[in-house]
């Protein structure tokens, strides 16, 4: 269970990047979770809220943009989301394929007032 | 008036700054720091205790840190190997993260080191998230775990430079396939390396103490990088 720190570092992330835009108050904060980033988007808002309760972000809306594993072919650059990691591309058969997305966890955009 | 403004920025920016700072530092000293990583009870601190053991004869400069929620045990146990060994208690906290890392490194009796060994705290998700700087994570996965672990907990396989496949003497008396993990682990992270290791019989943590002094050769040939 460290949602509650990565909720800790969403707040922190998004209050330097209002700042950075003149310090307006943020209505909304897009974060990109991915497959095996290892966090559970329940419990990511349920941290989120209390971590926000009373503070400056309290009422802040957090979108969660979930972010399934794809891999590329290295033969015919085919994407595709594997069956439990393998690496065959469904495509051309080749089996070189490697991981392009998936292990992320990153603001993606802000709305702010 | 509401504004969209994109941002492109990892979650642990922070954590990975300091973390960072944590890497200049320990490339400036040219030492070796390997973040073990398991579910609790894998064998880590074990691990260690036998590389303290193997390492005792040698002229290697060498600390522990051990990551805990609650006790002081494992510190307790390492110390007993003649290097300083810290306990970094995270109180409640399910991994390490770089500020405790830098905080324990400030309270060691000297920063000149060669090796620096971390154990993370006994978990296989959250510590996979957290950089601390390190050369390399080691994945700990004990054969009494079950060689269906790389597959479930894909982000440290995908992480890790080397597996330890430990306890490898219970072997028989499990139902667990070592090719089944190994090509698991490898479907997750084809460069990933595998060493058998065991603390109670062969074929011991001989191939883990070499593997470590391989790294050690290649950092110290990396040189210290120009300050600029
Ligand atoms: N049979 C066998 N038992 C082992 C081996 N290595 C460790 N153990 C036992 O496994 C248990 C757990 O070992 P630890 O070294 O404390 O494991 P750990 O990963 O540090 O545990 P936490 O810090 O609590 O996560 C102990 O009872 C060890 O004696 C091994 O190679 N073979
Ligand atoms: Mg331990
Ligand atoms: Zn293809």
């Amino acid at each position: 269970m460290h949602e509650l720190s990565i909720a800790q570092s969403i707040a922190d992330a998004a209050r330097e990047q209002a700042s950075l835009n003149g310090g307006r108050r943020v209505l909304r904060i897009g974060v990109r979770v991915g497959e095996i980033s290892g966090v559970a988007a329940d419990a990511l808002e349920f941290c989120f809220g209390m971590t926000v309760r009373d503070t400056d972000l309290d009422g802040a809306v957090l979108e969660l943009e979930p972010v399934p594993v794809r891999y590329r072919c290295a033969s015919c650059r085919h994407e595709f989301h594997p069956v439990e990691f393998l690496a065959d591309c469904p495509a051309c058969g080749s089996t070189g394929a490697s991981m392009v997305a998936g292990d992320e966890l990153g603001l993606s955009f802000l709305e702010l007032e | 008036m509401t504004e969209r403004v994109e941002v492109r920025q990892n979650v642990l920016k922070e954590n990975d700054r300091i973390a960072g700072e944590l890497r200049r530092g320990l490339a400036e000293r040219a030492t070796l720091c390997l973040n073990l990583i398991s579910s609790p009870g894998a064998g880590k601190t074990s691990i260690l205790e036998g590389t303290l053991e193997a390492l005792g004869g040698t002229p290697l400069r060498v600390a522990v840190l051990t990551g805990d929620i609650q006790t002081e045990r494992d510190a307790d146990r390492l110390k007993r190997y003649g290097f300083p060994a810290l306990q970094i208690t995270t109180g409640g906290t399910c991994h390490l993260d770089a500020s405790m890392v830098q905080r324990a490194m400030a309270s060691l009796p000297s920063p000149d080191l060669d090796l620096l060994l971390v154990e993370n705290v006994g978990n296989l998700v959250c510590p996979a998230s957290y950089d601390l700087g390190e050369d390399a994570k080691v994945v700990v996965l004990s054969v009494t775990e079950g060689d269906d672990k790389p597959l479930k907990y894909p982000g440290i396989f995908r992480r890790a430079r080397l597996m330890l496949l430990h306890k490898i003497d219970l072997l028989p008396h499990t139902r667990f396939s070592r090719d089944a993990a190994v090509a698991d682990a490898r479907r997750v992270n084809p460069e990933i390396e595998v060493l058998e290791t065991s603390c109670v019989s062969e074929p011991g943590l001989g191939a883990f103490v070499r593997w470590i002094e391989q790294r050690l050769a290649e950092k110290r040939q990396a040189g210290r990088p120009a300050r600029d």
